[in-house]
């Protein structure tokens, strides 16, 4: 409760920030503090509940997954703002109001990761997503930057669309919007048909949420026109709380949507590994190829829906949390770079040797090599699902070989930096940025050794 | 036929009818106005279903102040007939007919529901859509979204101004 | 009135949005097509609300149950309005720069 009141607090902070200081570095570090705070309040959750005693009538649950997320989703935050806090005042000419949208969304994301109605997560999905659209249409003057905003905010509005329907399928079959409620109406043999179809039609908005193919056509394109540094806070924090809320809804109801939902995911991963993967492979841009390589991490997350067991709940926060980490000091080095393209990158490795070496590390990470944090990520996922079936082997080896593929795209950014010549072009890099992007990659590189350091918290 | 059933066609005719009419009229204004008879009919079913407080909100706040931002955002722009831009025949015709199958397949798999057989939407009993209760359930149990959704307001608000005010 | 006709009304009016979802460029008919889907669900979720206050006030004459799917509507109305309200800007944004409404523009962000 504690991260869902602060968040909204300090949005309208940031709102008044703007009120007496002018100063865009003020403003930065206005949110930093803020950022700070949340994430002691967020911690005081975990150990003293009642900061706030609030009678929430069952519509929100604080549990340790939850709160974990959110610690994740504020730390990741935190990393970010320091990292790309100087560009994102840059974008346009309210920067403390882009603050106080990220602080929105911020409140959006904490519900997402605690909710226990039907209500709030709706509720939640919204208050993510339209400070996003703002967000993404931020970069006025720019046409692909509008068009990105009002494609974004079409899909967004369509797929709540889609979800509502969904929702009053399901009321209309259990008489009830409360999670657990619903889980005992409709857990009786013969439930019928509505539940299902309402659960489907929810499954499909969140897909849509959550950029899973076939849903995923307005990725790139609202990826490649946001500016660079929204895209970054979009494909990591706003992503995985998606899948947060996914995994909320879903891990103990698969059942219900009866055998087909045996075949339905199945054929979603796969199409979404493949849609990723492929189509990165063909880009020219680096932008656009990380967003295509969202969508394949995205299949991998997918793994959380398709078992639930102790390794895919600790797996999803693994996966949150490596896969923000690495793509935020991608998206930071991206942000930097004149030229977006990969031929952008040649010989960055001879001008700047630690934000080379850094990336080298984040890319590693996504591709899921040994020694990175994403390793363990995709290791978790594929082995819940091993664990809880074992016929399916051969959906697991197709990812691994998808992840193979995957190799081949970040490699050529890799081999763009060191291996060929060329004058990589970049804005000022200061000691803050090269301190944080280490940061980031020590923190890669400790998960990857040992991820119990960051899951022994999770038990706390 | 009952005055209940009379009145229940017509305004499910009205609906379905008016709904149409926003897809095929050229005129953006026209649309408009077919769009608020369609939440007029709506409004006729919810007095019908007896929850007067969603049918005068529903009034107020669609027909009222969502279609009229709507209008004025036409009129500020000055769209018309002319400028209407169309998608070809065939385009349209693909829409037409997968929206007809997704409407097929929904409505065969409700009719198959074996669960809500013989089960009637009640309209004489009951009063929980007068205000009164409503306000007691909204300030009671549903306080939690109520003060939520105060911070979804915010952010359209920052967000309309950040997105609308001119450089 | 048989539960059944208002699931079939609501699921053609539902049906009809994303029709005009896919068939109609024009952006701010696409958007009040959305609005249509919206109402539609409004609408099922009341005679659902009715349907299970009905069964429950058989046993019981001060129930309350179903209010809460007519507190839903009401929050979907508060939603669709900040919906509308940032929608509209970004279409207002987006005729400024361009001065169309069209959504085939759209494409281009492509390539």
């Amino acid at each position: 409760m504690n991260a869902i009141i602060l968040s909204a607090l300090l949005g309208v902070v940031m709102m008044f920030a703007s009120v007496f200081t002018e100063n865009k570095i003020a403003i930065r570090n206005i949110a930093i503090f803020g950022l700070l705070i949340l994430l002691a309040s967020n911690l005081l959750n975990i150990y003293t509940p009642y900061s706030f005693n609030v009678d929430l009538h069952n519509m929100l649950r604080f549990d340790s997954f939850g709160l974990f997320f959110n610690s994740i989703a504020i730390v990741s935050t935190l990393l970010y703002v320091i990292l790309s806090g100087s560009d994102i005042v840059k974008v346009g000419n309210y920067p403390a109001e882009y603050f106080a949208l990220i602080f929105f969304v911020l409140c959006g994301v904490t519900i997402l990761s605690s909710y226990n109605s039907l209500l709030m997560l709706f509720l939640g999905v919204e208050i993510m997503s339209i400070p996003l659209y703002i967000l993404t249409g931020s970069d006025k003057k720019n046409l692909k930057s509008n068009e990105a905003s009002l494609k974004y905010f079409l899909m967004g509005a369509f797929s709540t669309g889609i979800m509502l329907m969904g929702i009053a399928l399901l009321y209309g079959a259990s008489g009830n919007f409360n999670l657990e409620m619903i889980r005992e109406k409709t857990s009786i043999a013969e439930f019928g048909i509505l539940a299902p179809l309402g659960l489907l039609l929810i499954f499909i908005s969140l897909a849509f949420k959550v950029s899973a193919a076939p849903f995923h056509f307005w990725t790139p394109d609202v990826y490649d026109g946001a500016p660079s540094v929204f895209t970054s806070f979009m494909a990591t924090i706003v992503k995985t709380a998606g899948f947060i809320a996914f995994v909320k809804l879903f891990s103990l109801r698969m059942a219900d949507l009866g055998p087909s939902y045996a075949i339905i995911l199945p054929v979603i991963i796969i199409a979404t590994l493949l849609v990723g993967n492929i189509t990165a492979v063909f880009q020219q841009s680096v932008k656009r190829m990380l967003a295509y390589s969202s969508i394949a991490q995205a299949g991998f997350m997918l793994f959380a829906l398709y078992t639930s067991n102790d390794l895919s709940t600790e797996g999803i926060l693994l996966y949150a949390a490596a896969y923000s980490i690495a793509t935020i000091g991608i998206f930071g080095i991206l942000i930097k770079m004149k030229d977006y393209t990969f031929d952008g990158y040649n010989g960055l490795a001879k001008k700047q040797p630690l934000v080379a070496a850094t990336n080298t590390v984040f890319l590693l990470s996504l591709a899921g090599i040994p020694l990175t944090a994403g390793f363990f990520a995709k290791y978790y996922m594929l082995a819940s699902a091993l664990k809880s079936n074992g016929s399916a082997l051969w959906l697991v080896i197709v990812a691994v070989l998808f992840a193979a593929v995957s190799v081949y795209y970040y490699f050529r950014v890799i081999q763009a930096m060191y291996f060929k010549d060329g004058d990589a072009e970049t804005t000022e890099i200061d000691g803050t940025f090269k301190f944080v992007l280490v940061v980031l990659a020590l923190l890669i590189i400790l998960i990857g050794i040992n991820p119990s350091i960051l899951l022994r918290w999770y038990y706390f | 036929m009952s005055a209940i059933q009379i009145i229940f066609w017509f305004l499910s005719a009205l609906a379905i009818v008016s709904a149409l009419m926003v897809l095929i009229s050229k005129n953006p204004v026209h649309s408009v106005l077919w769009l608020i008879m369609v939440f007029f009919a709506i409004s006729g079913h919810y007095i019908l279903l007896n929850a007067q407080f969603l049918a005068i909100v529903n009034l107020i706040v669609y027909a009222g102040a969502i279609m009229v931002l709507f209008l004025f955002v036409i009129m500020l722009m000055n769209l018309n007939n002319e400028s209407e831009p169309q998608k070809n025949v065939w385009m349209r015709l693909a829409g037409a007919v997968s929206g007809g199958c997704l409407l097929m397949i929904l409505v065969s798999l409700v009719r198959q529901a074996i669960e809500i057989n013989n089960k009637v939407a009640e309209m004489k009993v009951g009063d929980i859509g007068l205000i009164g209760n409503l306000g007691k359930a909204l300030f009671k149990d549903y306080l939690v979204p109520f003060e939520i959704s105060s911070v979804l307001f915010l952010s359209a608000m920052v967000g309309a101004i950040v997105i609308g005010k001119k450089n | 009135m048989p539960i059944q006709y208002y699931i079939i009304l609501s699921l053609a009016l539902f049906c009809i949005g994303i029709v005009g979802v896919l068939v109609r460029r024009n952006v701010i008919i696409v958007f009040m097509c959305i609005e249509l889907m919206l109402n539609a669900v409004n609408l099922l979720l009341v005679a659902f609300s009715k349907m299970h206050h009905g069964i429950a006030y058989l046993t019981d004459k001060t129930t309350t149950t179903g209010s809460d799917a007519q507190l839903f509507v009401f929050f979907i109305m508060v939603v669709a309005a900040a919906e509308v309200s940032v929608g509209l800007a970004i279409i207002v944004m987006m005729y400024r720069n361009t001065h169309s409404v069209d959504v085939n523009f759209l494409n281009r962000l492509k390539n």
